[in-house]
């Protein structure tokens, strides 16, 4: 076989100036430096901020319990920014309370989902042997199972509420998130420095707790901000199903739901919160490769 | 420089111990032998992309030998002769697949894993690579102070000094470098501070696993006077592990070479270095790059010809065959014994390049011979 | 330096058994590939079980039963329990799994509690309906991804791969039943070019047939195009950028594209077929929100009915249809990797 002389030399690059993407993570420069950081972490910090910070500094209408006297107004409406639904709750109030739920739901299953995850999956991964194994495939079959119909499940058997799908959608990240613990926890215990560890006479909880965890904490977040996007999207799903936030309680996927009912008639109920939850979903999976492409994957 | 060991046992030595016997071979009577390797076996099991068992790949297969306190004790061999897998067998990580590994009268192998522990730290490593045997997020200070946490050696205050005080002793200044991290470090720093964290607990033996092989070569003579003080300071046994014969004659008593998992010669670094017995141990000595004025060699620049055979399938009778110039059929067919030439001094090979009683048999004639490939 | 995984001397003993009569099972123990597949069976069984138990446990786990479910709020006390002991609901839980894993062996997969119907007949009629959709979005899937991730490969940074870069990104966030709505309001309503909703056998009229599967397959083939895309982009321009083979063929006087569809495209191929493999398993879940929303037919929407009913047989029966494919699906896709690459045919591979 012909080999290059050249063999230490990088072969030419292609033509053409390179993307973002494709830049090496620089590592000398502040993470904020990184538009693909900094960008959607901004947009999303701001969305937090009208829902949770802006009801309080501004009087806005209630997301619920409006009258058909107020009801269809079209977007631009006094009062009424984004116009009202058939029965005449504003939409733009409804948009921010249903993103208050979505963040919180995505927080709330997101931690439990990192906390205990992480918790079973290192775990596995540091028992080894016929218990690691068993542990795995059991989060296999929950993985295997579609996820829209577990949460459904869930919801129906515990009753719909904000809570229950709470821990219906983390039923649906733990094991995900242990599996992705699992696969990191895995390669640090083939690290030289954990032998080192154990000769040097840790324990083996002490060694997950202070070397393999501190080792995979950074792609286990990576992780969770690309997960927060699935979240979001389930819930959204699930609520547009009608089995998730019970209407008349605001959450972008009921709202898609009655949206859809009039898209002939007045496309902007369906337009709207399906381009909020489309904004935000890109912000989170953008923001989530940028973290991978700067912190790395495990190696 | 390293007297001490090799010529007290030169002076006490009886008559030589067969291998095979109770004692392994090397065994000094009456000196106080802190570790015995008897008839230790690795093997791993090799799996396929399906995950379907393959073979069993033998990485060591019955190897013995003994270390005597305050003793250093070299292992040479090629990479894939099994030496580093040799050095994790004793510490038992993982345990070796049979034989006994007798670390100050007890038999390592049959513990339980949480027997070993209080064990485990009489014995520590220094491994090839320092930077992964480093933790990446841990600051140095907290590296060091690892083992001394593990087994609760004094209390918060008593600890910090202990572990100024072992970064003074291997030369780096904690002021400066007990805050750093080890990707702020070069490798003989990173090194430095493994061999901090493998002495912080006064271990009688510490195994080195290529511990010089990754730095420059300045680099690499500084960390090695460290490890030649310390010997002298803390009266540490060595087990010291490296592919270059030159760099394992400067720290050790003994040396042992190794070649696909079996020992091919095994006798004290001075009488190995000046008159190898077995045609491998002079293959390696004639690959070490003849700089030193000093060293009497015929100037020939020869190397050993081939590549190692796999350690799957390794070739019957003398394994070394294959690569050898003295080979003749009855290496094929009968397996060498490891067996004594001199005093303190083992061979396995049935063509020595020097018989008993001394005498050259012609290294010349032999470096010839095995110049047929020139590099 | 590779190593063989398969020793001389295993191959060996296995022809040596094959003189006995036991021709067979050498075959076996000398073929990877079948020891492969086997294997893959195996771990397979207990996977497939426990997503059974494991609909067991969570349909036994909702309030109300069946009885009460399919009578609905007119039903007397009477009429409910009578139905109530007819079902052997009044068996416990793990008596009537295994009733029904029994069935399951000896071939009956039970009736729906809701018309009494086999399930098997309810699934041979919907089965179809799923089946050509998950196809269908497959081929679209693949074949959009394959040509623009290669445009976007020969000239990384440019402006196809920019704009790609992009386009992509927003349709791996969007989710699928927006994507479906949002077709629905273009091509239905404002265009007019699909139907939105129905269903036509594809015995009575292919065209019309396709015509009402094209937006729900481009529903569920878009979002895992944006995500195919971007992970094949990436592939290849690695490979383009850093392979030793590639700089061969540069120097050999090949021209980029040249290089890439016959070198590096070959190579990333094994990874691609992998992915969209292992992925099969996803495309089950969206046929549940596609076939709701587009008012398909097919085994999704029965299985979304079904929990709502508290139909378990059905349901059971659904789950264990959607996960043997599954395992199939995965099972030829590691068989697949035997026609890319010839090192995994022949059961050698770097350790």
């Amino acid at each position: 076989m012909a080999v290059l002389p050249s063999e230490g030399e990088s072969p030419a690059p292609a033509r053409g100036a390179l993307v973002l993407a494709d830049l090496p993570a620089r590592r000398g420069r502040g993470w904020l430096h990184s538009l693909d950081i900094s960008i959607p972490a901004v947009l999303l910090i701001a969305l937090a901020f009208t829902c949770f910070v802006w009801p309080y500094l501004y009087k806005i209408p209630s997301p619920v319990g409006g009258g058909i006297l107020t009801g269809s107004l079209p977007v631009g409406s006094p009062g009424h920014l984004l116009g009202t639904t058939v029965v005449g709750n504003d939409i733009m109030s409804r948009l921010i309370y249903g993103g208050r739920i979505s963040i919180e739901i995505m927080f709330a299953v997101q931690g439990i989902g990192l906390v205990v995850g992480s918790l079973i999956g290192v775990t596995a991964a540091m028992m080894q042997g016929v218990a690691e194994t068993i542990a795995m495939r059991i989060l296999d079959v929950i993985i295997a199972f579609p996820a829209i119909i577990l949460v459904v499940v869930i919801v129906l058997g515990l009753g719909a509420s904000e809570a229950t799908l709470i821990w219906a959608l983390a039923v649906v990240m733990i094991p995900i998130f242990a599996r992705v613990s699992r696969a990191g926890a895995v390669t640090i215990r083939e690290q030289t420095y954990i032998v080192a560890a154990e000769l040097s006479g840790s324990k083996r909880w002490r060694i997950a707790l202070r070397h393999v965890l501190p080792n995979i904490l950074m792609s286990l977040l990576t992780f969770a901000v690309l997960g927060a996007g699935i979240v979001v999207i389930l819930e959204a799903t699930v609520s547009f199903f009608g089995y998730g936030i019970p209407p008349p309680g605001p959450s972008w996927g009921n709202m898609i739901a009655v949206g859809a009912q009039t898209m002939s008639t007045r496309p902007v109920l369906l337009l709207v919160p399906s381009v909020v939850l489309l904004v935000t979903v890109i912000a989170l999976n953008t923001l989530g490769e940028g973290m991978r492409r700067r912190w790395g994957t495990l190696r | 420089m390293t007297v001490d060991g090799s010529d007290e046992t030169g002076a006490t030595g009886g008559p030589a111990t067969l291998p095979g016997a109770p004692t392994a071979p090397g065994a000094a009577n009456g000196e106080s032998v802190l570790l015995e390797v008897r008839h230790l076996v690795q093997e791993f099991p090799i799996r396929n992309a399906g995950g379907v068992k393959g073979g069993m790949l033998q990485a060591v297969s019955d190897v013995s030998f003994t270390l005597r306190a305050g003793e250093a004790l070299g292992i040479v061999g090629e990479t894939g002769s099994g030496k580093s897998t040799l050095a994790r067998s004793v510490i038992q990580a993982p345990p070796p697949r049979s034989g006994e590994v007798i670390f100050d009268g007890v038999d390592l192998t049959k513990l339980r894993r949480r027997q070993l522990g209080p064990l485990r730290r009489h014995v520590q490593m220094v491994f090839q690579d320092p930077y992964s045997s480093l933790d990446p997020k841990w600051r140095v200070k907290d590296i060091v102070a690892e083992p001394l946490v593990a087994y609760e050696a004094g209390d918060r205050r008593q600890r910090q000094a202990r572990v100024d005080e072992l970064l003074d002793l291997v030369g780096l200044d904690p002021e400066t470098y007990g805050a750093r991290r080890p990707g702020q470090l070069s490798g003989g720093q990173a090194q430095r501070v493994a061999i901090a964290r493998a002495i912080a607990l006064h271990p009688q033996l510490v195994i080195c696993d290529e511990p010089v092989s990754s730095l420059d070569v300045l680099v690499q003579a500084q960390v090695l006077n460290l490890f030649e003080k310390l010997r002298q300071e803390l009266a540490l046994a060595y087990l010291f592990i490296a592919h270059d014969l030159a760099l394992v004659k400067q720290v050790s008593d003994r040396v042992i070479v190794l070649y696909l998992g079996k020992v091919c010669e095994l006798g004290p670094s001075d009488g190995l270095y000046a008159e190898p017995l077995h045609p491998y141990t002079l293959a390696l000595l004639k690959s070490i790059p003849d700089t030193d004025p000093t060293i009497r060699r015929a100037r020939t620049k020869e190397v050993i010809s081939g590549e190692l055979p796999s350690p799957l399938d390794p070739p019957s009778g003398c394994r070394f065959r294959t690569r050898c110039p003295r080979a003749q059929a009855r290496c094929a067919e009968e397996v060498p014994v490891l067996r004594p030439l001199r005093k303190d001094h083992f061979v396995a090979c049935h063509f020595p390049l020097h018989e008993r009683g001394g005498g050259a048999v012609g290294a010349a004639g032999t470096a010839v011979a095995l110049g047929e490939a020139s590099a | 330096m590779s190593t063989p995984v398969v020793t001389p001397t295993e191959a060996a003993g296995g022809h040596a058994e094959g003189e006995g009569g036991l021709r067979w099972w050498a075959a076996f123990t000398s073929s990877p590939t079948l020891r492969l597949a086997v294997r893959r069976i195996l771990i397979a069984i207990p996977v497939m079980l426990g997503v059974t138990f494991l609909t067991s446990v969570l349909l036994n786990l909702l309030p109300g039963d069946a009885a009460s479910a399919l009578l609905g709020a007119n039903a007397t006390p009477q009429e409910i329990r009578q139905l109530y002991l007819k079902l052997h609901l009044n068996e416990s839980f793990f008596v009537r799994y295994w009733q029904w894993l029994d069935g399951v062996f000896h071939g009956h997969l039970g009736v729906s509690l809701q018309n009494t119907q086999p399930v098997a007949q309810i699934i041979g009629q919907h089965l179809p309906v799923t089946f050509e959709l998950i196809v269908y979005s497959t081929l679209v899937m693949v074949f959009v991804t394959i040509p623009i991730a290669m445009l976007c490969a020969r000239r990384p940074g440019g402006i196809v791969d920019r704009i790609t870069m992009i386009l992509s990104m927003g349709f791996l966030s969007i989710p699928q039943f927006v994507l479906g709505l949002l077709f629905v309001l273009v091509f239905a309503v404002v265009w007019k070019i699909f139907p939105a909703l129905g269903y036509t056998p594809i015995t009575q009229s292919l065209g019309a047939n396709l015509k009402d599967f094209t937006l729900p397959a481009l529903t569920i083939a878009l979002p895992f195009s944006g995500f195919y895309i971007r992970l094949l982009r990436g592939d290849l321009i690695e490979q383009m950028e850093s392979q030793d083979y590639v700089v061969t063929a540069r120097a050999k006087g090949f021209g980029s594209w040249y290089i890439l569809t016959r070198h590096a495209f070959r190579n990333s191929l094994i990874s691609f077929v992998t992915i969209v493999g292992l992925n099969v398993a996803q495309l089950f879940a969206y046929t549940v929100i596609v076939e709701e929303i587009f008012g398909l037919p097919g085994l999704g929407y029965q299985l979304l009915t079904g929990v709502s009913d508290r139909n378990t047989p059905l349901v059971q029966a659904i789950v264990l249809v959607f996960a043997g494919i599954v395992v199939i699906v995965n099972l030829f896709t590691d068989l697949t990797y035997g026609v890319i690459d010839p090192r995994v045919r022949y059961g050698r591979s770097a350790i």
